[in-house]
């Protein structure tokens, strides 16, 4: 199957012998044994290195293989008296193959070392015996071996020797110092959670795990370094003590090796050199600082687009309350609070649940899913029809809550139900400070999640708190009249408005035939709607409420039944072309893929990289008023920047991975890459103007 | 309203459990496979029984140390002969190495004298990713509940050695054992070792 040969060559350094691996007439491997020295000195240590040189695209293994694999060995048969140390391992890459299996590996060369003491009186020459044995790989595996002979004199003095290979791989060997930045080990429901802070001079940071006695961790992966700081997961079950390399990378590649502690919260490593308490200090001030911008961001959420129809009609709610007792008044606001606080907490719990199932949760993730979008347009919609006066709910016992109340009554339930609706609807817009504070929470544990999401609920239901206690503030809004009803019955059209956006996200995610679909299904519910408003009021015959009863039964069937269930669930999910992108608009642009923009700005290219998505309004107004214009077409042209579009309508794992290199977690996003500095992209606002634009391009008037 | 958040939440579990990996102590994944003769298998149709389940790939070194020591046969022939069933799993994609078309696979079970029960054919990798199988030869054994009871390397000694076989530890044996005998596994998990499935 397939052959080893050993052959035995003289090298010109005279430093010892070869062995070259042959696979289909392939040299694979060439193993040499090397000294780093001319002469073995009696009682002075030298290094043995096994260096092994492997073709194009073949890769030897790291000493925790990864997944699967197997680490090199070196078994050294020495004279007597003679002590030699363990295997010394540069640091290795990290490949990932199909089927994400992940391995550490050296592509290229690499030198393993050992230290050789000999004893005071040995006598040369010196013959040091070796035998290495390696599995090599590249789409398939052969294993590998060499017995390798050194031969070195002994004298009184010997020269270095094969010092810049030495030199090479000493660079790359992981240092046993403390390293010099802060290492924070948190344990997680999912494993470790690795902070590096006060980081200078690196661009990643990455960590490469040792197998661990029992339980070896999981895949890790490297991470941008923002603000000196990093945070690496290392997933592994229970938390168990963790040991590994901490790689830095800026241009080359340094290495630290660090290990966890036993597993109480937020314990310093025991190499960090003279740890402050920081722990409590340093991240605490920092989250602080979070939470005040997660409470801000939450604040302005009440002015996104958005949510604008809900918040409108919230305001409604208060000018109609605004007869009612102060009591009544706070009770209704405290309610409507309670909703928010119960959307944004419920949402942190669903994203601490799959962060701990390992998925890629991101900001506004609902909405790209077709089926929420499907079912908040139903709701929307028959929300509408309620505020039209299409049906009215009158159920006994008028605590009740439905949707419908939540939209016809403002009893507390129906307040409740809208801090709920205007807190869902908000989700997809990221407003500037969200964007930090989002970032920062999905790289922290699961309290942290908590006490962000809770301080954007908080923000985003303050001014309700603040009118509900102080109700005298809306004095001057004007007095409660038939003109309500009138007012109510427009309110059905921002939501018709929000669910033709809902309508057009769907059909930029399965296409025009989902959005038939999805529409005869909200007919069918709309024709339920209306027979339940006609023939359902307490005024109705028996018999009529019965026929009227079948009837929304026969409609409800057809929509869940048919239209949802069989066509909507049928309509294939379209995937973003370079057509599509490209149609949207007058910029040609290229659809991104990391290894198209790696190629780009390999050539020197500037590249303008567009973060976006269909159900994203504040990406699409940036689009319109900022981004496709002619000034900027021009810009693009001249310059010969190419503009990259990101679509994110539908997840998208590369999209997210790129996003969270800069700590982001939703759209919009917008990355300008200058020629020449393809390592340090300009980050620009999330809210642009067309000048920002031009001025961020390099066009535009200072 | 509120049935809307729960039907978010339930959705968002639906996820959850999708990326969940097969857990040791939990039922094992259901799936349907066809062997190298043309017949299809579902997981279910084995219930009652002990099934082992091997990923296969007669190319990989690992594989070749245990198939051409006569270990992996002998390992078939023993526990098939006590009412195990043993399914060999191919998941190697069309191209890649350890593929091979029916005819071939049964020429070679011929030709290695395997005594599986079959051999199943995941071209497309399905079942491998379901079991978040990484590695060939890759172990697991399913109890006769249906619940997934051992999942991990065929033995202790991480080599291409065949010398290696003598002295190690088989946690595959032990672990069927262990379940013929009504005994809980001791030694339920382990780190598999191979070369990657070539998905």
């Amino acid at each position: 199957m397939f052959r080893l040969l050993s052959v035995l060559v003289l090298t010109l350094l005279g430093t010892g012998p070869l062995s070259a691996q042959m696979h289909n007439g392939q040299k694979l491997v060439e193993a040499t044994l090397v000294a780093d020295t001319t002469a073995m000195v009696p009682g002075k240590p030298f290094r043995v290195g096994l260096h092994l040189q492997m073709a194009p695209g073949w890769h030897t293994y790291w000493e925790n293989p990864g997944d699967s694999g197997l680490e090199t060995t070196l078994r050294l048969q020495l004279p007597e008296g003679f002590t030699s140390g363990p295997l010394v391992w540069p640091l290795p890459q990290r490949l990932i193959e199909p089927g994400d299996i992940q391995v550490y590996a050296y592509k290229g060369e690499t030198l393993l070392t050992v230290t050789i003491m000999p004893p005071a009186d040995a006598t040369g020459p010196v013959e040091i015996k070796a035998r290495a044995t390696w599995l090599v790989c590249e789409a398939i595996c052969i294993p590998g071996s060499a017995d390798l002979t050194l031969t070195l004199p002994a004298e009184a003095s010997g020269a270095p020797a094969n010092t810049d290979l030495f030199a090479k791989f000493d660079a790359l060997l992981p240092s046993s110092e403390p390293p010099p930045f802060e290492t924070l080990w948190t344990p997680t429901p999912t494993g470790w959670n690795l902070g590096l802070r006060g980081i200078t001079d690196a661009r990643t940071a990455d960590f490469f795990p040792y197998a661990g006695e029992t339980a070896s961790p999981g895949h890790t992966a490297p991470r941008e370094v923002a603000n000196g700081n990093a945070d690496i997961s290392i997933p592994i079950d229970g938390s168990p003590p963790v040991r590994g390399v901490v790689v830095l990378e800026n241009g080359s590649r340094h290495g630290w090796i660090i290990e966890s502690g036993t597993g109480t919260p937020a314990e310093s490593s025991a190499f960090t050199p003279a740890p402050p308490p920081s722990d409590l200090t340093k991240p605490a001030a920092s989250l602080w600082s979070i939470l005040v911008f997660a409470f801000i961001g939450g604040f302005i959420l009440n002015l996104m687009p958005c949510v604008l129809p809900v918040i409108s009609l919230k305001i409604f709610g208060f000018m109609r309350q605004a007869g009612d007792s102060r009591a009544n008044i706070l009770k209704h606001g405290l309610a409507f609070i309670a909703g928010i606080f119960v959307w944004f907490l419920g949402l942190a719990a669903v994203i601490v649940a799959l962060k701990a199932a390992g998925s890629e949760v991101t900001w506004a993730f609902q909405f790209q899913n077709p089926w929420f979008n499907f079912v908040i347009g139903a709701v929307v919609f028959v929300f509408a029809l309620n505020l039209f006066g299409v049906f009215e709910i009158t159920l006994p016992g008028r605590a009740a809550v439905s949707i419908a109340s939540a939209a016809g009554h403002s009893g507390v339930s129906g307040s409740f139900a809208h801090g709920i609706l205007a807190t869902l609807l908000a989700t997809p817009c990221t407003a500037p400070f969200l964007g930090a504070a989002l970032g920062f929470a999905f790289t922290r544990s699961p309290t942290v999640i908590f006490a962000v999401f809770f301080a954007i609920a908080a923000g985003m239901g303050f001014p309700y708190l603040v009118l509900s206690a102080q109700p005298g503030w809306m004095k001057h809004l004007p007095k409660p009249g038939p003109w309500m009803e009138r007012l109510k019955q427009f309110m059905g059209f921002p939501l018709f408005a929000t669910l033709l956006w809902l309508l057009y996200v769907i059909g930029q995610q399965r296409g025009t035939e989902a959005v038939i679909w999805a529409a005869a299904t909200y007919l069918c519910l709309g024709f339920g709607a209306w027979l339940y408003g006609a023939f359902l009021g307490p005024v109705s015959s028996p018999r009529a409420k019965w026929l009227a009863s079948a009837g929304i039964a026969a409609a409800l069937a057809l929509a869940i039944g048919y239209f949802a269930g069989n066509l909507f669930a049928g309509a294939a999910a379209s995937v973003p072309s370079a057509k599509t992108a490209a149609n949207t608009d007058g910029i040609p642009w290229v659809p991104f893929s990391d290894a198209e923009l790696q190629k780009l700005l390999a050539e020197g290219r500037p590249v303008f990289l567009d973060f976006t998505a269909d159900w994203c309004i504040t990406c699409k107004f940036n689009e319109r008023t900022a981004i496709d214009t002619r000034a900027v077409r021009e810009a693009f042209a001249k310059l010969g920047i190419v503009p990259m579009k990101a679509d994110w309508t539908n997840s998208n794992p590369e999209i997210t991975r790129k996003l969270a290199q800069f700590d982001r977690v939703g759209v919009p996003f917008y990355l300008f890459y200058a020629p020449g500095r393809a390592d340090d992209p300009v980050i620009l606002p999330e809210l642009l103007t067309e000048q920002i634009v031009l001025r961020s391009i390099g066009a535009g008037k200072p | 309203m509120k049935n809307l958040a729960a039907l978010t939440l339930s959705l968002a579990a639906g996820i959850t459990l999708a990326f969940a990996e097969p857990q040791v102590g939990q039922p094992a994944p259901a799936f349907t496979l066809t062997d190298s003769d043309g017949n299809p298998h579902n997981l279910s149709d084995f219930q009652g029984k002990v099934v082992v389940l091997e990923w296969l790939n007669h190319g990989c070194p690992f594989v070749v140390k245990h198939y051409e020591s006569g270990n992996m046969q002998k390992l078939q022939k023993d526990y098939t002969g006590k009412g195990v069933v043993w399914l060999s799993v191919v998941s190697s994609a069309p191209g890649k190495q350890g593929h091979m078309s029916p005819e071939d696979t049964n020429k070679t079970k011929t030709e290695k004298g395997s005594a599986a029960t079959a051999i199943l054919i995941d071209e497309d990798g399905t079942v491998g990713k379901l079991y978040n199988a990484q590695v060939t030869p890759e172990m697991f054994i399913i109890n006769s509940d249906g619940v997934l009871v051992y999942a991990g390397a065929i033995d202790d000694r991480k080599s291409t050695d065949t010398a290696d076989i003598a002295g190690a530890k088989n946690y595959v044996a032990q672990a069927l054992d262990e379940v013929l005998a009504g005994k809980p596994v001791s030694e339920a998990t382990s780190k598999a070792y191979g070369c990657s499935v070539k998905y």
